[in-house]
């Protein structure tokens, strides 16, 4: 009778503690994924003051051959690069880029934003070598072109967690969260968050060319990969 | 036997304690209001404040474009929802234009930026298989809130005229489609897409406005019937109070092009809510504070804007214009608050594990040097010595 007992409480806790999220990680997080855009980097620049002034190289890759172009105002002060492309980022601010010439998708512009959240710690001779590496994928890019949106967090692996698997052509570990998912306490979870990247379908107002769209965030072009 | 009687009221315990489940999850949990709240100090106010995080503003002295500070699109979220007028392909689409219609404006499948917080009268025309067909929709764009505001950032609101929405439409039926983002209980796949809800394909009784609220965050609402906005000599349309207004013809199959002007505000009727008070705070990274002035570039401090006894601007409850009839207005905060004593004396435990281990520092050196003897005649140095 007592082993039964037993046996019945664990089996009764076991359910509970099923039942609770497997990402959470029992901490308070105000911030999430779905915040408005540049308040998550707002708060790191805030909280860590020196972050906002080191030019972190990010690099955007394709699926295939194509152009990102960076923005520093206006749609005319594009900067037009062959991808992959990199280019200096802050922490704390947010950059509108266009994606567009891509070979499988002729006459598909997107234009994703790139929320800095963290920096990298290379040595610094080598700090062009070791960008954020930024990759959209064929999938993404036709969820964007479906009206719907595609939130990315992009973390730095805690070396004691890190997924034990391979990476094939250099692809990124990718995982695919639920939308209830906290991604920004998942990738704190899983290591340290360093960016945000969001790509849905909307495109600058063709009758408005000073459009809000743009991002005006400094920028620093360094050498391409 | 007793025994099984303790055993079984041991059990229900048990069991009715992890039914409850909410105490042992919150046990070992702290909350914080989330990060909407903490940039606001208050209802209608706006920040920051005492203990709240970055502002919703652009400093002084910067323009107020997208991105200049950190975190700067917060500070400029989309002002504008770009509608997707999918189809039917080849549809019209024109708006009001205060007392005239601009015609061709789109045509579909075709975009727009439309103004938040108004309404708008559309005019679809030329839809294909429905010759004669004109239908003068108005369209609710609704405002930026934080659930939406990455959504509007990056996505347009896809709208699409489908032949059961033209024949209720021409059967004299009212058809009501709201667009919203969906709370993530209700999203059933792991990106966020928006989602529609048509008044013709709920049960009856039930508005797609507020069950649209219910599941998620309204960003705009089509109501489509069949009244003509454009009759000859109309009384109740456009032109107001029996009289033919101007009309001017913009047409924009010739080239011309005019942007929608709003036919009403976002609400059904009275004015807009009166922003948040910016009060002033710190600036952005590298940059000196900032102090709001009261009575220079700020209202003076103590002469509210409405009527609220809390000194603040607050909803327009007291009817402007009108005698104050408030008597009382009292604000309860009835939140349960256990944020602990102030600490008086801190220590700080803190331990290597495994410990610290490494040669002790050296305190005593023997240090012996043992020079060779030689005798005369073993050296060749110098050498006036052999």
């Amino acid at each position: 009778m007592r082993l039964s007992l037993i046996l019945t409480s664990w089996l009764a806790l076991a359910a509970t503690a099923a039942a609770q999220n497997p990402e959470d990680t029992r901490r308070f997080y105000p911030l999430d994924h779905q915040q408005p855009v540049g308040r998550a980097g707002r708060w790191q620049a805030t909280i860590y003051p020196g972050l906002s002034s080191y030019s972190q190289p990010v690099r955007i890759a394709l699926p295939s051959e194509g152009e990102v172009t960076f923005y520093q105002g206006s749609p005319q002060a594009g900067v037009v690069t062959p991808a992959p492309a990199q280019a200096g980022m802050q922490v704390g601010y947010v950059y509108r880029v266009k994606i567009a010439q891509m070979a499988d998708y002729p006459g598909v512009e997107l234009y994703p934003t790139i929320e800095l959240l963290d920096r990298l710690h290379p040595p610094t001779e080598l700090k062009d070598k070791f960008p954020i590496p930024i990759e959209l994928t064929t999938a993404e890019i036709e969820t964007a072109l479906n009206d719907q949106m595609v939130t990315k967090v992009i973390y730095l692996e805690q070396p004691q967690l890190a997924t034990p698997t391979r990476q094939i052509d250099g692809k990124m570990h990718t995982e695919v969260l639920e939308h209830d998912i906290n991604l920004l306490e998942a990738a704190d979870r899983r290591g340290r968050p360093i960016a945000i990247v969001r790509l849905g379908g909307r495109i600058p107002d063709p009758q408005s060319p000073q459009d809000e769209f743009f991002s005006t965030s400094p920028l620093t072009f360094i050498p391409q990969p | 036997m007793r025994f099984y009687f303790l055993a079984l009221g041991t059990l229900v315990i048990v069991c009715v304690g992890c039914a409850d489940g909410q105490q042992l999850v919150r046990k070992n949990e702290y909350h914080a209001p989330p990060a909407q709240m903490l940039a606001q100090p208050g209802p209608m106010v706006g920040g920051p404040g005492p203990g709240v995080m970055a502002a919703n503003f652009p400093p002084p002295g910067i323009m107020p474009v997208n991105y200049m500070v950190p975190g700067g699109p917060e500070a400029a979220a989309p002002r504008t929802s770009q509608m997707k007028f999918l189809g039917p392909e080849g549809m019209h689409v024109g708006w009001q234009i205060g007392q005239a219609f601009a015609e061709h404006q789109i045509m579909a499948p075709g975009r727009y930026n439309f103004s938040q917080g108004a309404t708008y009268r559309l005019k679809l025309s030329d839809i294909p298989g429905r010759e004669g067909l004109t239908i003068y929709p108005t369209l609710h764009v609704y405002p930026t809130l934080s659930q939406t505001s990455a959504y509007l950032s990056h996505n347009a609101l896809p709208l699409r005229i489908n032949d059961e929405d033209l024949d209720q439409v021409e059967t004299n039926n009212f058809v009501t489609k709201v667009i919203y983002l969906p709370d993530a209980k209700y999203q059933e796949l792991a990106i966020a897409g928006v989602e529609e809800l048509v008044s013709t394909r709920l049960g009856p009784g039930l508005d797609p406005v507020a069950e649209a609220d219910r599941r998620g965050t309204i960003m705009a609402v089509l109501r489509m019937g069949n009244m003509d906005y454009e009759m000859p000599g109309q009384t109740n349309g456009l032109t107001m109070n029996g009289q033919d207004a101007a009309i001017d013809l913009v047409d924009g199959e010739a080239g011309q092009f005019v942007p929608p002007q709003p036919i009403g505000d976002f609400q059904a009727a009275g004015g807009n809510v009166p922003d948040a008070m910016v009060m002033g705070g710190p600036a952005g990274p590298g940059q000196p504070p900032y102090d709001m002035i009261a009575g220079v570039n700020a209202p003076m401090y103590g002469m509210p804007t409405v009527g609220t006894p809390i000194g603040l601007p607050g909803p327009p409850h007291l009817p402007y214009g009108r005698p104050a009839g408030l008597k009382s207005h009292t604000i309860r905060n009835l939140t349960s608050v256990d944020i602990g004593e102030p600490v008086d004396h801190m220590l700080i435990d803190v331990k290597h594990d495994p410990g610290i281990r490494m040669p002790h520092p050296v305190k005593h050196v023997e240090y012996t040097e043992t020079h060779p003897v030689y005798s005369p005649g073993e050296t060749s140095v110098p050498a006036w010595s052999n």
